[in-house]
Formats: C-alpha cells, structure tokens, sequence
C-alpha cells in the first residue's frame, strides 16, 4: 500500500537525518515516534467519557472515521465507552482501568483518542497506569477545561479544543440585523449562568461602538418573558441559556432558549447547536464532527510517523454557523448575508429546489466566461441534485408510509368523525322539530346547542389529528416524551384495534423517558410497530389477538418494545424484515418496517426483531435519552 | 302506533344516543337508549317492541350483527336498522340477508331515519299480529285430545273418513263426530279452512325445528 511505503519512507528519512545531526539523540528518546515506527497496522484506541449512543459520540466517531477512512492507513480501530455519569466512583475506576489493561495487553494501542473532557482527565490521572509512552489525542475537549489544568498538559498529549463561540455568534447577529441598535444578554443565576455572564461582560467592549448593551440577568422566567414580547425589531437577543432563573426555578439551558424564543419579539440568537430548533435564529457552535474530523486527522499523522510535540495545530476548533431556515424568512435575513459554510435547517425541500435553481441561472452566466470551471461546477450541482433528491425521496417515503397507514385506518377514522357529525346532525333536526312545534323548548334548545358545540370540537380533534399525521410538514426535532407518543398512538389506533378485535396494551414508563425526536415521526415509528403486530395476530384466536406495546427507560437508553402474539418470523423472512418493498402479508406494500427503520436510524437509535419463547414476534427498538443541553461542569 | 312501541337505540356514542333519542321524540317516536348489546337484553322481552336502531360497530362485547343472530336464534323478531359511519358492503349484505329492515349510513338524514323507523314500527306490528294469529292457532291445537290429532292428521293428509275408521278400527260415524269435534275447536267451517290453517301449523313448527 502506498500510504505504508511512504510512511516507511518518511521513517528512513527521520532517521538519516537523526543519525547526521544528532546520533546520540536516538538511544535516549524511547519516545512515540520511535514506537510508531513498528511495522505493520497501527491499533488505535478510542476511548469515549459517554455512552455510545450519546449524539455528541456519534458524530464524533463519525467524524474521526471517516478521517481516518479518507487518508486510509493501515490502521485497526478499538473503541471503549467509560459511559460517565452513568457510572462512576472509585470502585468502577479500578475496574475500568484492569479491563483496559488486561485487554491490550497483548494488543497494546499505538495510539490513544480520548473523546470528551472527562475521558482525558481519566487518561491523565492513569496514564502511568495504563499506556505510559502512547501518544495521546484528544477530541471534543471543551477549552476552558485545558485552560483550567493545573499544569500543562505533556508535548505527547495533543488536539484542538472546542469553544463556545459567543463572540462570534454575536457578531453574526449584527451582521444579520444591520439596524439593531440594542443587544440584550439574557442569563441566569446558577454558578455556570454567571461564569456565562462574566464571559460576555468580558466581550462586551467589542460591541460598545455597534449597539447598546443591556443585561436581563438573574431576572425570572416570567419577568424575562414580558420583556422579550415588548422588544421591537430594532434589538437583537443573545442567549446561553441558563440552568437557574432569577425565581430560583431550575432549567435546562435548551429550554430556557425555547421559552425565550417563543416569547421573543426580536430575534434570538444562542451558542450551542443543541438549540437549533426551539425557535433560536442560530449562532456559530461547535461541531462534534468536525471535532472527530480533526481528531482523525491528527491519528493519520502519528500513523505516519509525525512527532506530536511537533504538530503544528490551531488553538481552538472552528465553530461552525448554524441557521434556522424559518428564522431567517421570519427576521427577514437576506439571503446574500448568508456566508458560504453555513448549515442552514428545516428547510422546506420544495423551497431548496426554488431557490437552488435560482442560484444556478445566476452562475450559469458568469460560468460561460470560464468554461474550465464551469465543467466542474455543473458536476458538483449534479451531485447535489442528487443528495437533494434522496432527501426528498426518502421524504416521500416516510410519507407515502403515512398515507398507507391512514388508509388501513379509513375505517375507524370514517367512525370517528361519523359519530359527532351524526350526532350534530341529528340535534339540529330536533331542534327545527322542536320549533316547528311552537311552545317553549328554550332550555332543550339551549342543551342541543351545547352538545352540537361540544360534537364539533370532538369531530375537529380528530381532523386535526389526522393531518398532523399526514402533514408533508418539515422534520423538527426537539425533546419528547416517549409516553406521550405512545398515549398519541393510541388515542390514534383504539378503535382500529376495536375494529380488529385485537386487544392493545400499552405500558407506559412511571419516569419520564425524553428522547430527541420528531412529534410526528415518532408517532409513526409507534403505529408502524403496532398494525405491524395486529396484522400478525389477524389470523390467530382468543387471547392471542393481543398486541403489547411498552416505553422503559434503561440508564441513557430508551427502549420501546412491540410484542405480538401472533405466527413469529420465519428464520427466512428475518433478514429482509427491513427491506423496502418486501412484505409477506397480502395486502401490505412492504414500506411499514423499512421506514421504520430508517427514521429509528435517523434519530441515532437501533432496531431488531426476534420471535418470544412464548409464541409471536417482539420488535425492540433503543434510541438515546435525550441528554443535558450543554455539560454541566460547577466550577 | 302499536301502544308501547318504542325506538330501542343500541350505540356507544353517548353524544350521538342522546341527540337520536331527542330527535325520535321530536318527532313523535318514544326512543330509549342502550350503550352495548348487554345492556338491551337486559330489557324485559315484553316492553321489547318497536325496532332497534342497531350501531354495527360496538366497542364492548357484542358487535350490532351478533346481537341480531342471537335475536334471530332465539326467535325474538323485532325489527331491526342497522346504522354504521362506513358502510363495507359485506357487512350490509349479511345484515340484510338476516332480516335487517335497512342498513343507513350515519350521519343519518331526517326523512331516512323517519322513514326506516316506520318502516321498522310497521314490520313489528305486522309481525306482532302475525304472531297473536299463531300464539292462538297454537293455543286451539292444544285444546284437542289425543285421539282428535290423529284424526286431524289424517284429514289434513287427504283420507277419507272410511280411511281413518278402518286405520283406527272404529266406526266412520265416530271419526264423522270427531272430525265435527275437532273442527269447531279449530273454529273452521270446511275442510279447506281446515287444509290451510294446517299448513300455517305446519310451517310455524318446521320455522320453530329450524330455529331450534
């Protein structure tokens, strides 16, 4: 492979050049690089402060992956999960670091990742323990926690840090908002809320010139509230959020953000990108995958025999800008503001392909003068009307999957909304019965009102329920309870299991079980399983037609569990279950199970099925708890 | 109106119960409501008159179209209307086909609700007369003796007298007075009087085997 020859190459020419100028130097220097020098496939090991499901992990390793597959070195990865705060205390230590050590013992690692603060802080304390001479990398360290360290941290243990970038994301805001004249900072009370509002009344000078100001700090929610719904459009509102209010009531900094946002009169703007979606306008925040990206990229080099005291690494990682689509029609950003590398969310797809078409006849006149570059050009727009297209494909999908969902439900829906349309229907003809029959039937009439008001609002409910299922709306994600889906689901399917006569039992979880997900896809996800499991028992007899459905929370994970009793899976069926357009039933299109799938998959989660010991099949499906916004760290 | 007919409204809908009964009022037909199968049986047989306005789709125990075979199986005929928010054709053709007066489609317009329960209160009278007409053929049967049932059988069966007397082995003008006897308890006059309410006899028992 080319990439080990050069690095061998590279290794041969370290050497000359150590044995020219300094040949005494190579017995005294038991160093990484001379460890890295061994031939053969590189072990590296990842070592993660979370749980392997938490996003912030995920697109980490995503991001270090493919770094790693891009430059592609022989190298072999391991990963470990010291799953903090789950566990903790100096018993679990212990035992960690035997199983770490026992395990590479004969594998030792050639290099170490830690992913996270509280990862390298573990790495620092037993290094001497574990892995004394192995050059460290580490990823995702917030900045503030290497400045903090009592001492330096050692030439062979390097990185980039990630910051919060308040700075910068103010300054975006103005950019956005060229006649605000007021800037208002709104934090809490809490020990991390006033390390936030130091921090920004250090950066303050820098807008001075700019804008006005103003502080709404240790105020009550309340009191924050009523003066955000009174700003006008000449002041910009910057938030982290706070994790205690000025009433003492305590929050999370994301929900925080979303009050104030849905409160606000003027734009909002915050730091974390966890607050993309509650309303927040955006801001520059870190990313977890390009925090990976670097990572991986520094693996590469160390692979290749590069010295880590002698890298050459930027002090902090970039941050990235992100903006809400439905903010910025809502403030009336203009679009040309809108610097190059910006993620721009929710995004309605048929409004991306208005306005990248638009974009396109713009540079197609100015590519005519340069033929060279167009060429290049028309290739990248070919690749994104791709992307867009699977994008919008797997849209129509997930939506198609409603519209059939709602089809075997047309049944129990027409009844739903039959009943109190009979109903009015019904009270009004007695009504002009009654009158045409002369006499005082105010108070019957009175009572028929009221019932026919009360059978509108029931019929409305259900319309109104329907079309949220079967809205083409834009995915938003933000923090639900899954024991509300799951009251959704079957508020949505108790008649249909009627109709069926199947039994449907649902078991919610006594503790609240918040995932990051999507109302509606959930929901889907939930309704899938569950006619899924119905079909299944259609065929069966007596207690069997049954179809359980329950919510737990295990730790960090949230597990759902769909349990028919019906015919099982034959061991044939089981690996195209998930396929699309594959179905065993008569009447099914085969897109229920894939689409479940996918928007499992999506939300970062897992999903398998198995037959019971006791008859029927069990779907288990895992998705991450929803975590803590932002790391709580008190000083 | 038959005295005691009543609309007998099987729905689970309490809104839709409710607003049903106030109409049939309004418009002249005593109504009461049931929110389950369970709960109309639970009604004395005798105050069961009128028709039942039947929902097809119940959510506790019986379905609207068991509770009508079950009604049918115990030989209870009163009539019944079907009403459903989505009409599926193999529902409403064995709904019918069971003796259904009609089969409507809520939300249920005046003129067709008014219509149907007519419809239905005439069936239940039509059949209640019918039924006095046999209770009291069953009722005279019952009064004959042994002996003149097997005469009746016998005549119905087209023998003449001197048939019957040698059958018997008794002497013609004793089967010529039973054959009297038995005709005035019957409350008939001639022989084919006699032949046609014979064979109302004989189709009530062969409807009460079928049913049995």
């Amino acid at each position: 492979m080319q990439n080990v020859r050069s690095h061998g190459r590279q290794t041969l020419v370290s050497l000359a050049i150590s044995i020219i100028f300094s040949g005494m130097a190579i017995a005294f220097q038991p160093g990484a690089a001379s460890e890295l020098a061994r031939s053969g496939p590189k072990h590296v090991l990842v070592l993660f402060e979370n749980n392997r499901l938490l996003p912030a992990n995920i697109q980490g390793d995503k991001g270090f992956n493919d770094a790693i597959a891009t430059a592609g070195p022989e190298a072999v990865i391991s990963e470990e999960f010291l799953d903090a705060p789950r566990f903790d205390g100096d018993a679990y230590v212990r035992i960690v670091l035997n199983f770490l050590k026992d395990k590479y013992a004969n594998q030792p690692p050639d290099i170490v990742v830690v992913a996270g603060s509280g990862a390298l802080d573990f790495l620092l304390k037993h290094r001497a323990d574990l892995f004394p001479t192995v050059p460290v990398v580490h990823m995702g360290v917030d900045k503030s926690f290497v400045d903090g360290l009592t001492r330096p941290l050692p030439p062979d243990v390097i990185g980039i840090p990630i910051e919060y970038d308040f700075a910068g994301t103010i300054d975006q805001a103005l950019k956005w908002a060229p006649r605000a004249k007021r800037l208002l900072l709104v934090t809490g009370t809490s020990a991390p809320d006033r390390e936030w509002e130091a921090q920004l009344r250090r950066m303050e000078g820098q807008f001075r010139g700019r804008v006005l100001v103003e502080y709404l700090a240790g105020l009550s929610t309340a009191a924050v509230l009523q003066r955000l719904a009174r700003l006008d459009d000449s002041t910009v509102v910057f938030t982290p959020g706070y994790f205690q209010d000025g009433a003492g009531q305590a929050f999370k900094p994301r929900q925080a953000a979303q009050l104030m946002a849905t409160a606000s009169t003027a734009p909002v703007y915050g730091p974390f990108d966890t607050f993309m979606g509650t309303g927040v306008v955006g801001g520059r925040m870190p990313s977890f995958e390009a925090a990976g990206h670097e990572a991986g990229r520094i693996a590469v080099q160390l692979i290749d025999g590069a010295d880590p005291a002698s890298l050459k690494l930027p002090p902090v990682m970039p941050t990235v800008l992100n903006l809400d689509w439905r903010q910025a029609v809502r403030w009336h950003i203009d679009r040309r503001e809108i610097p190059p590398g910006t993620v721009v969310m929710f995004k309605a797809p048929d409004f991306l392909e208005a306005y990248r078409t638009e974009v396109i006849v713009a540079l197609a006149a100015f590519l005519l003068q340069t033929g060279l570059v167009a060429g290049l050009l028309v290739e990248r727009r070919r690749r994104r009307t791709a992307e867009v297209a699977v994008d919008k494909h797997r849209f129509e999908l997930a939506h198609a999957s409603r519209m059939a969902v709602a089809g075997e439900l047309t049944a129990s829906i027409a009844h739903e909304i039959n009943q109190p349309l009979g109903a009015i229907l019904s009270n009004v003809n007695a009504a002009e019965l009654l009158m045409d029959a002369g006499g005082d039937h105010a108070k019957e009439i009175r009572e028929i009102l009221r019932d026919v008001h009360r059978d509108n609002l029931r019929a409305s409910a259900v319309i109104q329920q329907l079309r949220e299922l079967l809205a083409k709306h834009t995915v938003e994600k933000s923090i639900i309870d899954l024991n509300q889906s799951l009251g959704d689901m079957a508020t949505i399917l108790r008649r249909e299991a009627a109709r069926r006569d199947v039994v449907l039992i649902v078991r919610p979880s006594p503790v609240a079980v918040p995932v990051l997900a999507d109302t509606t896809q959930m929901q889907q996800i939930l309704i899938n399983l569950v006619l899924n499991g119905m079909d299944a028992v259609a065929g069966e007899a007596g207690e069997r037609r049954m179809v359980s459905v329950s919510v737990e929370r295990n730790g960090k994970i949230a597990a759902i569990e769909v349990q028919d009793r019906g015919h099982g899976i034959t061991p044939e069926t089981l690996p195209r279950l998930f396929d699309s357009f594959f179905s065993t039933k008569r009447t099914g299109i085969g897109l229920g199970l894939s689409i479940v799938k996918t928007l499992v998959e999506n939300k970062g989660g897992t999903i398998r099925a198995e037959n019971s010991a006791e008859g029927g099949a069990t779907f288990h499906v895992e998705l991450p708890i929803a975590e803590n916004p932002v790391p709580v760290r008190l000083a | 109106m038959t005295e005691g007919s009543r609309v007998h409204i099987v729905d689970d809908d309490e809104s839709l119960r409710t607003a049903l009964i106030r109409l049939l009022k309004a418009a002249g037909f005593p109504a009461v409501g049931y929110a389950s199968a369970g709960d109309f049986l639970l009604e004395p047989p005798e105050r069961r008159r009128g028709c039942l306005l039947l929902d097809v789709r119940l959510p506790s125990g019986p379905s609207g179209p068991a509770l009508h075979d079950a009604l049918n199986m115990q030989g209870i005929d009163l009539p019944v209307i079907f009403m459903t928010g989505f009409v599926d054709m193999p529902t409403c053709v064995s709904a019918i086909q069971a003796g259904a007066v009609d089969f409507l489609e809520k939300p249920i317009r005046l003129e067709i609700l008014l219509d149907a329960v007519k419809r239905g209160f005439a069936a239940d009278k039509e059949r209640q007369a019918e039924r006095t007409a046999k209770d009291r053929l069953t009722f005279l049967f019952g009064l004959l003796s042994p002996r003149e049932r097997t005469v009746f059988e016998r005549v119905v069966a087209g023998k003449l007298n001197k048939q019957i007397a040698d059958e018997l082995g008794v002497s013609e003008r004793t089967v010529k007075a039973q054959r009297a006897h038995l005709m005035e308890k019957l409350e008939v006059t001639s022989s084919a009087e006699l032949g046609r309410l014979a064979e109302r006899l004989e189709l009530q028992q062969a409807g009460r085997r079928a049913n049995a």
